[in-house]
């Protein structure tokens, strides 16, 4: 399945979901990464990705949800014999979730749980070499939620991500690439409806 | 009832027993593995495969259970050629005529592994003397030659860089002497036989031990050495001590032993195209560079055996490599002077790492020789003294009249010197002793000396999918050069293109942003304060990356993923 293969069915579902939804949320939250993998913690270190995503109530507190997470990251080609040159690289990442999600209401705090699949567009470029790699993946996705609302329909958010993004590729650092990894957000929710 | 029971435990037992030890404990098999499907270059480098044999096509290699089980895992392709290969002595031989096949057979078994090679092995006896006479035949080597694979490179080289002509080399290349050549023939004829294991052939050897002694060269030696089981020879060798590298080492050689009919060997196997032609070239270009001093050393070796199976150029091929020797070329000579028709092309056969050296003789032998010479990659022509070199890691040619073969007086008593054209003779002569000038570099009267002590280092700066190379390098400071010119390519010996705008005055130089999948060769030239340019340093090497198994998984193939999960 290619990706573009995802885009129709995603949009489909985004559609029925809000012609049945019986409530609408938008946020916009950013936090910190930490990638499962060392090597790109290395490179890399912790990154800071940025959020927008929309919520479908549906019926018994069930909700579909869809977005997209920007992840722009600067960092140091490795040396491993000691080389005193300096490599600086970009690495972007923009991630369409789609997720399924349970939400219940305690005490006036919302909490949600969900899990689904995320498609995936990675390049990492080296910005004094001609070198680029590109990439596009889908992975499963889990994540929970606690809302508080804060003012009217405005609510604070934050979330705990998990990604897995297995890129099949083999690393020069050794092992596969997993560009995956934990999502740590804060942000602030709308309801619309 | 009770001994019923123990009787069928005893057997189970057995059974099992024999099942999963003895079969995976014993069984070697000589497989043909091709080389075209799947990751066969990275797979022979994991699983540590038994190469003895690289053919053109394929591998000849001795694997066991767990190998071929290894191989079909990564789905590289493979035959089984005999499935038990142990204390089995194989020969390739080359399927000249549709015959030969069949010739085989009748006395051994046989398996055509390339249209134009079978793998030949016997019980009956020792195999050199059941197989069919006349045949030219090679051992498969007695010890992995996996260490000195290598892979090829995905590079196309741009449209190659016309020569231009060397005074040096062209006044060096204007004394081959066609009287001297004719002389040197007619002397190895006169000794009616020269087939290994005949006295005679041992005093072939003692005239070339004499020749090469009275020429003025640094240092001449026997090499002997004991072949077939039964039988002693000797290489002859001589060395030009190099002034600037003594240690790195540039070969020209031919084979001096004959054959004929096996009635007639004994006594009478002139030889005179195959291949006292050759073996008169090695001495006539030993005659000519005695007088001029060189950048690195020259060997000019007589093989003996050759007839028999490579023996004398596989004894110093192994011992060489056994002592570490840097041999940065053999110039193999063998049948050099026959012409079916008038101009003759020298063909000129390597295999893939040793191609520079074919393009480098096309290129001698058009400047300095008015020769065409055709370069032919093919790794399974390997019947004559360049494969042992190549088989241990070096780099050889094979300067050879015709491929195949129209010397009608191939391995015949009528092999004399007067079936041969010196038009044609002197020319290959020239062109081969080009081309050893060219690499042995003629020391030069008022230029700066050669650098010496060229190292680099790499330096590999990794990203999540991507590398590169930095390669650092450093030599020793020349008295007289005001600066230094550093050149690289990626072509061994080859296209050689200048780094540095200006010359560069400190003894350093690093050049980054390359590829970790490419070979780079860099050298490195003094420059003397009028401007003069030395000759090149030797060659320094950055190696590829070996290639290695990867996984692959498909692009976003959702069933593969949850598959793997």
């Amino acid at each position: 399945m290619k990706a573009r293969h995802l885009v129709g069915p995603a949009l489909v579902l985004c559609l029925a979901a809000s012609a049945r939804a019986q409530g609408l949320s938008l946020s916009l939250s950013s936090g910190a990464f930490y990638a499962r993998q060392d090597v790109y913690r290395e490179i890399y270190g912790t990154s800071f990705p940025l959020s927008v995503e929309a919520r479908f109530e549906l019926k018994g507190g069930f909700g579909v949800s869809a977005g997209l997470i920007r992840l722009r990251d600067n960092g140091r080609a490795v040396a491993v014999d000691g080389g005193g040159e300096d490599y600086p690289l970009r690495f972007d990442r923009l991630t369409i979730p789609l997720t399924l999600f349970l939400s219940r209401e305690i005490k006036g705090v919302v909490l949600l749980v969900g899990a689904g699949l995320a498609y995936h567009s990675y390049r990492e470029k080296w910005r004094t070499v001609d070198l680029v790699s590109e990439g596009k993946r889908a992975g499963p996705r889990a994540f929970a939620a606690v809302e508080w609302p804060v003012l009217g329909r405005l609510s604070v958010l934050a979330t705990l991500v998990y990604e897995s993004i297995g890129t099949g590729v083999e690393s020069p650092l050794g092992g596969q690439v997993d560009l995956g990894g934990m999502q740590v957000l804060g942000g602030i929710a709308f309801r619309v409806f | 009832m009770k001994g019923a029971k123990v009787f069928t435990a005893v057997l189970l037992a057995c059974g099992l027993l024999f099942i999963f030890i003895f079969p995976q404990s014993t069984q070697i098999s000589l497989v043909k593995i091709l080389k075209d499907r799947g990751p066969v270059w990275a797979a022979l480098e994991r699983f540590q495969i038994d190469v003895r044999q690289e053919l053109e096509t394929c591998f000849l290699a001795l694997a066991d259970r767990e190998d071929l089980a290894a191989l079909r895992r990564h789905r590289v392709g493979f035959f089984v050629l005999d499935r038990d290969a142990r204390q089995k002595d194989y020969f390739l031989v080359p399927l000249r005529g549709p015959s030969v096949l069949d010739e085989l057979l009748a006395v051994g078994r046989a398996v055509a592994v390339e249209p134009q090679t079978a793998v030949f092995w016997t019980t009956i006896g020792p195999p050199l003397e059941v197989l069919p006479s006349g045949l030219t035949c090679k051992p498969l080597s007695s010890r992995s030659v996996l260490p000195f694979l290598r892979a090829p490179v995905e590079i196309t080289r741009a449209a190659p860089v016309g020569v231009s002509q060397d005074p040096i080399v062209e006044l060096i290349t204007a004394q081959v002497s066609e009287a001297g050549l004719r002389s040197l023939v007619q002397s190895l004829q006169d000794f009616q036989t020269r087939y290994a294991s005949t006295a005679n052939c041992e005093a072939a050897g003692e005239f070339i031990f004499n020749t090469f002694s009275s020429l003025g060269l640094d240092d001449v030696w026997f090499e002997p050495f004991a072949f077939a089981g039964a039988y002693q020879s000797r290489n002859v060798v001589a060395q030009k001590t190099g002034d600037t590298y003594p240690d790195d080492i540039l070969i020209i050689c031919g084979h001096y032993d004959s054959i004929s009919p096996a009635a007639t060997r004994q006594t009478l196997a002139p030889g005179a195209d195959d291949n006292a032609s050759g073996t008169a070239a090695v001495i006539e270009a030993a005659r000519i560079l005695a007088s001029f001093p060189m950048d690195f050393t020259v060997r000019f070796i007589a093989f003996s055996a050759e007839e028999w199976g490579l023996w004398g150029s596989r004894d110093y091929a192994a011992k060489a490599r056994n002592a570490g020797e840097s041999i940065i070329g053999v110039i193999n000579l063998d049948m050099i002077a026959y012409a079916d028709a008038m101009p003759e092309d020298l063909e000129v056969i390597v295999n893939g790492p040793s191609e520079w050296l074919a393009e480098r003789l096309v290129a001698a032998a058009s400047v300095y020789a008015d020769l065409a010479a055709n370069k032919i990659v093919d790794a399974s022509f390997v019947y004559s003294d360049h494969s042992p070199f190549w088989d241990r890691g070096y780099r050889a040619l094979l300067a050879i009249e015709d491929n195949p073969l129209q010397n009608p007086y191939y391995h015949q008593t009528t092999d004399t010197i007067d079936t041969l054209n010196f038009e044609f003779f002197v020319a290959s002569a020239r062109a081969s002793l080009a081309l050893l000038a060219e690499l042995a570099q003629p020391v030069r009267e008022g230029y700066p000396r050669t650098p010496v002590g060229l190292t680099v280092a790499p330096v590999v700066y990794r990203s999540l999918f991507n590398a590169v190379k930095s390669a650092r390098l450093t030599w020793a400071a020349q008295a007289e050069a005001a600066g230094y010119n550093v050149y690289r390519t990626n072509f061994s010996h080859l296209d050689y293109m200048k780094l540095n705008a200006a010359p560069v005055t400190a003894t350093n130089f690093t050049d980054s942003g390359l590829r970790t999948d490419l070979p780079y060769y860099y050298v490195v030239t003094a420059v003397g304060t009028t401007g003069l340019e030395s000759n090149f340093s030797r060659e320094a090497e950055v190696a590829p990356d070996r290639p290695t198994l990867t996984t692959q998984v498909p692009d976003l193939n959702f069933l593969h993923m949850l598959r793997a999960r």
